[in-house]
């Protein structure tokens, strides 16, 4: 059966239907993993929140926008600084957190006015900055404060700012999906179509799905300067508030996250006929691919073919140097979603590694239907894993080397399994053909990392006393 | 024969081509419908209509597809025009099958994204 109980999931027996190997003879007709549904009780979720989905993923990303989040401070706290989205005009969303700290006579009485009183201090305190996201939590959508009305009468009250209410609490939706969801659709309802861009270029297009981690949107935006293709908004990496209020003018759709960020590009087209077109931006291959269509669908085929052989001549001696020493490895990747299908085939046919087990935290069934048809046979293909269940993949697969988050990377650490941050990055960026040649790098150092032994080694021998009891 | 060469386009199609999977059943089914299409039109030497912005983004997938498959299975460009209308209904077929009428993906059919 493709469907796989494992030992340590014998009292949760429902977790059967989220992991599946991938055998032969059988297809996504006969089986898919259950995904997108409320994690099942007993089970320890590495999953995150929809506010978080929501703030830390796209939202807090703009370099031109005040995040204020209506709520306690750890929501704020643990949503800052813990994302690598840098922007070219300093940084200004990694360096500032903004909350209305709700206390509690805030919970009892309403926040509404501490939300307003809030919001004009930070606009008084950085008066170069005139837009705003507000974001609900858990306890601010308990309360039922009014987050439209408060923005609405700030608006009235201050007409050179621009905010957007983004009313996703933690309890929403059964993951940080629900969070992308509501800001994708929000966004394109209320904010898209109210400014109208500089059109600089014949060819122009939206970037969706990409959010700066350690430069990936500044190193793709060299390739689409380089094709003479304007990009009216990326949707967010390094971009701003009113670049996203234009994108109705673009004329094509550029996707790479279609998980977090599809739902944008779906309601572009249907709203304003402007086509989609998925990509896949990590990898050799794929990065030369994508490059090939979005130069065809404008008709500038000899641009990309020049820009693909200027890269490759760069950076793919490089990459073989890499290839030669990771052909063989064994990965396993253990993200958000996307990652999944996005690196399968690219760390495969790029770099000769074998993905041979992948979790993923918010995907959907879409996800694991392209994972599926992208990854081998023997591979396990898990929705929402929790500890144990990876401690038991490990014993199974034996990978040599773990792309994964800084929570379950601390659990990797501590087995001396090497280790690569797949959320943000080791030293990244590692989309387009250098980022890729960073990951190989990041891949082989951390496979070869001298300290992986010196960590596994203790000089008293077996006499120490060690308290697996306690874990088992 | 031609199911064994049905088999070799669509473990193409399934591997690489990220179109077949979008979120909806219509929008799958409005791939597969353009980007044949064009496929077909490619591989029999037929003139593409690109006026339409859709009409673009299908040619843009289509032309790769179409280059890929004239790498990786050099019999495509032997056979005749009548017999890749042959294979590329199949493959659609199939493609329709696998990915909306038999999926079990439960979020296909919602009406809204």
């Amino acid at each position: 059966m493709p469907m796989v109980l494992l030992k340590c999931d014998k009292d949760i027996p429902e977790r059967e239907k989220h992991i599946y190997l991938k055998v032969d003879g059988e297809d996504s007709r006969d089986f898919l993993p259950v995904s997108n549904a409320a994690t099942l009780p007993g089970t320890l979720s590495e999953r995150g929140c929809a506010f978080c989905g929501a703030k830390l993923v796209i939202g807090g990303v703009l370099k031109d926008t005040i995040q204020m989040i209506h709520g306690p401070v750890g929501c704020a706290y643990d949503t800052w600084h813990t994302k690598r989205y840098p922007t070219d005009n300093g940084h200004f969303n990694m360096k500032y957190v903004w909350s209305t700290d709700m206390k509690e006579s805030h919970i009892v009485f309403g926040g509404e006015k501490r939300l307003e009183k809030s919001i004009n201090e930070a606009f008084d305190e950085m008066p170069d900055i005139k837009r705003m996201f507000v974001y609900t939590t858990c306890p601010t959508a308990l309360i039922g404060d009014d987050v439209k009305a408060v923005a609405k009468k700030v608006m009235s009250e201050r007409p050179d700012v621009d905010i957007f209410t983004c009313e996703c609490p933690g309890f929403a939706g059964v993951s940080q999906s629900k969070g992308h969801h509501v800001l994708n659709i929000g966004w394109i309802n209320e904010k898209v179509g109210t400014v109208e861009p500089v059109i600089t270029s014949k060819y122009t297009m939206n970037f969706i799905g990409d959010f700066n981690i350690q430069g990936d949107t500044q190193l793709l935006n060299q390739y689409w300067e380089k094709l003479g293709i304007q990009v009216i908004a990326h949707f967010t990496g390094n971009g701003t508030y009113d670049d996203l209020r234009a994108m109705h003018r673009a004329q094509l759709s550029v996707v790479n996250c279609a998980r977090s960020s599809g739902y944008i590009a779906n309601e572009l087209k249907k709203q304003y006929g402007i086509p989609r077109l998925d990509i896949d931006s990590w990898g050799f291959n794929y990065m030369a691919e994508a490059i090939r269509k979005i130069c065809a669908f404008f008709g500038i085929e000899d641009r990309g073919e020049a820009l693909i052989a200027d890269e490759y001549t760069k950076w793919k001696p490089k990459l073989d140097w890499y290839k030669e020493r990771l052909k063989g490895t064994k990965m396993a990747i253990w993200t958000g979603g996307p990652r999944l299908w996005h690196w399968t085939k690219s760390v495969e046919d790029d770099l000769g590694v074998q993905v041979v087990a992948m979790s993923s935290k918010f995907g959907h069934q879409e996800d694991f239907e392209k994972v599926i048809a992208r990854g081998k046979q023997g591979t396990y293909y898990i929705d929402d894993g929790n500890e144990l269940e990876f401690f038991e993949i490990i014993e199974l697969v034996k990978p040599d080397i773990i792309f994964t988050g800084p929570r379950v990377g601390e659990l990797v650490k501590k087995l001396h399994i090497p280790y690569v941050n797949g959320h943000g990055y080791h030293n990244g960026p590692y989309m387009g053909f250098e980022g890729f040649v960073n990951l190989a790098r990041d891949t082989y150092n951390a496979m070869y990392n001298p300290l992986l032994k010196l960590a596994a080694t203790d000089i008293r021998g077996p006499v120490s006393t060690r308290f697996l009891e306690a874990a088992e | 024969m031609n199911t064994e060469k049905i088999d070799q386009l669509y473990g193409y199609v399934q591997e690489r081509c990220l179109w077949q999977f979008f979120s909806r059943s219509w929008d799958r089914q409005e791939n597969i419908d353009g980007i044949l299409k064009a496929a077909t039109d490619l591989l029999t030497g037929k003139e593409l209509e690109l006026e339409t912005p859709m009409a673009r983004l299908f040619y843009a997938d289509a032309k790769i597809m179409v280059a890929d498959f004239k790498q990786r299975f050099p019999w495509i460009e032997e056979i005749g025009p009548a017999q890749i209308r042959d294979l590329m209904h199949g493959l659609k077929d199939k493609l329709v099958e696998f990915t909306i009428t038999k999926s079990l993906n439960r979020e296909l059919n919602h009406s809204l994204y």
